[in-house]
């Protein structure tokens, strides 16, 4: 071919491949007229096109894996910028995941290094790193934190806070869930959902694969915020989804992968909004309870007619043990094949679910506490028989306490409980499902614990379990979760003599941790201090830490703020505000909130039937 | 660890130097010693690595870069070079390849070669590289800016921003040769099959 002519068509080709069908044809017509040779040159050359298309010919490099996924580009040692690769933790749908450690903040982190196959098409990429921009900047204790995104080395990085835990698929096969492990789960994934889609992003692919469990405290991540698009790339930036499957569109228009959590709308290629999110999770809280899926076809295809069709075994039915009726409800109110049936919002749902394990926790404390030999016991032993499923929970001193503000609360919401212990075996529309009002400060807190020895530190952190007695070596963090929003406010009180005055140091509210603010989001994580430890000075003793809670803001406390500067370092050394938070504390005291350890998450629960929480946490330093 | 690299960084990098001055001797020197490392480099890790995983060409291209350029003294022009250059070579070294599977697979010669060389190259795309390579040739005597999109693509496996960059063409330009090279590739291909 002479230069000219194929200059002329290729100019003609790449302006014919822009548009479509007709408009393309009538523009090939055009620009050759009269010189027939020249069209059919030009439209065989487009025909070449489309095949060479259909059929990814040379799409990927000579030297690369048989398989499209990405190939392992990194070894162990070697250096990408500030990253130092660990281990290679596996292969996503987006590409290869190493642990490696950043070396600027020394931390760890998951890095993913993205497939070739994605960051050849620029208009994916451009859409994934818009939307890790908007997801890095949700911030929310259940959703993983993505630190950066970036290019090193012409290698597309995506650095995520690194979990160690396992996916919640994994953890269904090794693990048989309680109902109250089941609604913490799902009332974390709903807490994650809900900020997500207040800042306008939906996820899209929720499934146990994106879902992890964290080892050392429970805690559920949900994974790849903005970057899963089930329709055209399953992905994931943990080792998480490796053996998962995940779901992309091929050329041809087949989903591979697993298509059980998709909602209808989703089946049926339609547009998603935030609620297709909630059809998803309605799917996995159904397959933790019931340990099957609600739509399980014998192909994908089947499923997907059933997706679109059918109404699934009703969950009390499909599931072992007996289910309750409000749980029934929220899970078919989320499997809602119609959009407007569904509950519209993240916020909804949670609402209902944490309102059911408010009821379950009630109606279980209830049962213990009016069981009148559990009372004479933990009223007349000082520890040598207790109940053992009564031991995991609270210390025994506190007991007796416990038990008569259960009484107590029993009396004031009476009415409610007995209507909700009842419901069990009475069938009633689900919409009655109440319980009266009440006003309860509910606060969760564990306490980290670092060993030291001359100054550094000596053993990994550890999360404690029960009362310990703290050496000079040992500085603890303290983490704080609010499950309401509300007023927090921490102060230490040093060891002291009886009736001599004590000293505070304020711990929260601190210009590091919340921007010096007392008021703390719903379901907010707060650690203190945010970036160091509270360390024991020489004297020894008992170190008290007082945490007080309030929907309102607490005016004898706000002054303590004052505090918080570089000068002071917290230490209230005004004698009359001392001397006001002496006092509050003393008086808002005397009824003690109940308090719940569970041992194997290692947290303790406090709640309040009052409208303001005060808790002191007794540490005993040596 | 791997051995060290057969050349001190600075030699290198004092080639690219000149080449990118417009001293054509200096390839001369340059292509045997980015040939060497980037075959060796691709047999390390074909040992390395186990079945199903292997190195994808533009990494592998970037540890040779890393280890033979002195990256303290070297201009990004270089690195640009650098990367047309490997991508000259790696097409070399995967038609070669390809051409020893070939013939290994007909029975000549096939002591010689080595299984870790021979897995290079996946069994079914060993001819799929050698038409294209002939293709490509083509391809470079009616268009030759076309051809080497194609080859720094498939070849050495960049990306349309690696390309754009290295050809000093926008990326929009990148993918339109791109298709239009690849259309004209299949047509051919398909014409003479």
């Amino acid at each position: 071919m002479q230069p000219e002519r194929w200059a002329q068509v290729s100019r003609i080709f790449n302006s014919a491949i822009e548009l479509d069908g007709e408009a393309r044809d009538a523009y090939v017509e055009s620009e050759c007229g009269e010189d027939e040779s020249l069209a059919q040159e030009v439209k065989r050359l487009i025909e070449n096109h489309q095949k060479a298309s259909a059929e990814e010919f040379i799409a990927e490099p000579a030297f690369a894996n048989q398989s499209s996924s990405g190939s392992r580009a990194l070894a162990a040692g070697q250096r990408l910028g500030p990253y130092l690769i660990l281990q290679h933790l596996g292969t996503g749908g987006m590409g290869e995941v190493y642990l490696a450690t950043d070396a600027r903040l020394d931390r760890r982190v998951a890095l993913k290094v993205l497939s070739r196959e994605l960051a050849h098409d620029k208009r994916r990429m451009q859409r994934f790193q818009q939307e890790a921009r908007m997801a890095s900047a949700l911030n929310q204790p259940n959703i993983l934190t993505i630190f950066e995104f970036g290019e090193i080395n012409s290698l597309n990085l995506l650095a995520t806070e690194y979990i160690e835990g396992e996916t919640l698929r994994q953890y269904l096969r090794s693990h048989k869930l309680k109902l109250s492990e089941i609604l913490d789960i799902s009332i974390q994934i709903l807490s994650a959902l809900d900020a997500a889609h207040e800042a306008k992003i939906v996820h899209r692919d929720i499934k146990p694969e994106n879902v992890m469990i964290r080892s050392r405290d429970h805690v559920v991540k949900v994974l790849d915020f903005g970057l899963a698009k089930p329709t055209e790339s399953g992905s994931s930036t943990h080792a998480s989804d490796l053996e998962g499957d995940t779901q992309y569109k091929t050329a041809a228009g087949t989903l591979l992968g697993t298509v059980n959590y998709m909602s209808p709308e989703q089946a049926q290629g339609l547009a998603v909004d935030e609620r297709t999110d909630l059809w998803s999770s309605g799917v996995m809280i159904y397959e933790m309870v019931a340990g099957q899926m609600p739509f399980e076809g014998r192909t994908k295809s089947h499923t997907l007619v059933q997706i679109l069709e059918d109404e699934p075994v009703s969950l009390s039915e499909a599931s072992k043990f007996v289910v309750p009726d409000e749980l029934k409800r929220i899970v078919d109110k989320a499997l809602a094949k119609q959009v407007e049936e569904r509950y519209q919002t993240a916020k909804d749902m949670l609402i209902d679910l944490r309102k059911l394990r408010k009821q379950l926790d009630v109606e279980a404390e209830m049962r213990r506490s009016v069981a009148p030999a559990l009372v004479a016991k933990s009223q007349t032993t000082t520890g040598i028989a207790a109940d053992p499923t009564v031991e995991a929970r609270g210390s025994q001193t506190s007991k007796a306490i416990k038990y008569v503000i259960l009484l107590f609360a029993a009396i004031v919401i009476g009415g409610g409980i007995w209507f909700v212990s009842k419901s069990r075996h009475v069938e009633r529309p689900p919409s009655q499902t109440t319980v009266a009002p009440v006003t309860e400060q509910s606060l969760t807190y564990s306490i980290t614990v670092q060993k030291y020895r001359n100054n550094k530190p000596f053993e990994e952190p550890f999360q404690l379990a029960k009362e310990m007695v703290f050496e000079n070596d040992y500085q603890i963090r303290l983490n704080v979760n609010g499950s309401k929003a509300g007023y927090l406010y921490i102060l230490n009180e040093g060891p002291h003599e009886k009736g001599k005055p004590a000293e505070f140091v304020v711990l929260f509210p601190s210009p590091k941790s919340n921007s010096g603010s007392a008021l703390i989001n719903d379901n907010e994580r707060i650690q203190i201090p945010e970036n160091s430890w509270i360390k024991f000075d020489q004297d020894k003793g008992m170190e008290r830490v007082w945490l007080v809670f309030s929907q309102k803001a607490i005016p004898d406390l706000e002054p303590i703020r004052g505090f918080v500067n570089n000068e002071t370092k917290g230490l209230i050394n005004d004698s009359s505000v001392r001397d006001q938070v002496q006092q509050f504390l003393r008086s808002n005291s005397e009824t003690k909130p109940t308090v719940e350890q569970n041992a194997e998450q290692r947290q303790t629960r406090i709640t309040s039937t009052g409208e303001i929480l005060v808790h002191a946490i007794d540490l005993e330093h040596q | 660890m791997n051995k060290l690299p057969p050349s001190k960084p600075h030699e290198i990098t004092e080639l690219l130097e000149q080449w990118s001055g417009g001293n054509q001797a200096a390839l001369d020197q340059l292509y045997p010693l980015v040939y060497e490392e980037l075959r060796r480099l691709a047999r390390s890790y074909m040992r390395r690595e186990p079945k199903g995983h292997t190195l994808q060409t533009t990494a592998l291209i970037n540890e040779a870069y890393v280890r033979l350029v002195d990256q303290q003294s070297v201009r990004w022009q270089n690195r640009s070079h650098f990367f047309a250059i490997s991508a000259q070579i790696m097409r070399r070294i995967l038609v070669d390849h390809a051409r020893r599977h070939l013939q290994a697979k007909r029975g000549g010669g096939a002591k010689r070669i080595s299984l870790d060389e021979v897995m290079i190259v996946a069994k079914e795309r060993s001819a799929e590289v050698l038409m294209l390579d002939e293709a490509l040739s083509n391809l470079a005597r009616l268009d030759p800016r076309r051809s080497q999109v194609v080859e720094l693509r498939y070849f050495a496996g960049l990306n349309n921003s690696e390309i754009a960059s290295v050809l000093k063409i926008s990326e929009n330009t990148v993918m339109r040769d791109w298709n239009l090279a690849r259309a004209w590739l299949y047509q051919t291909l398909s014409e003479t099959a």
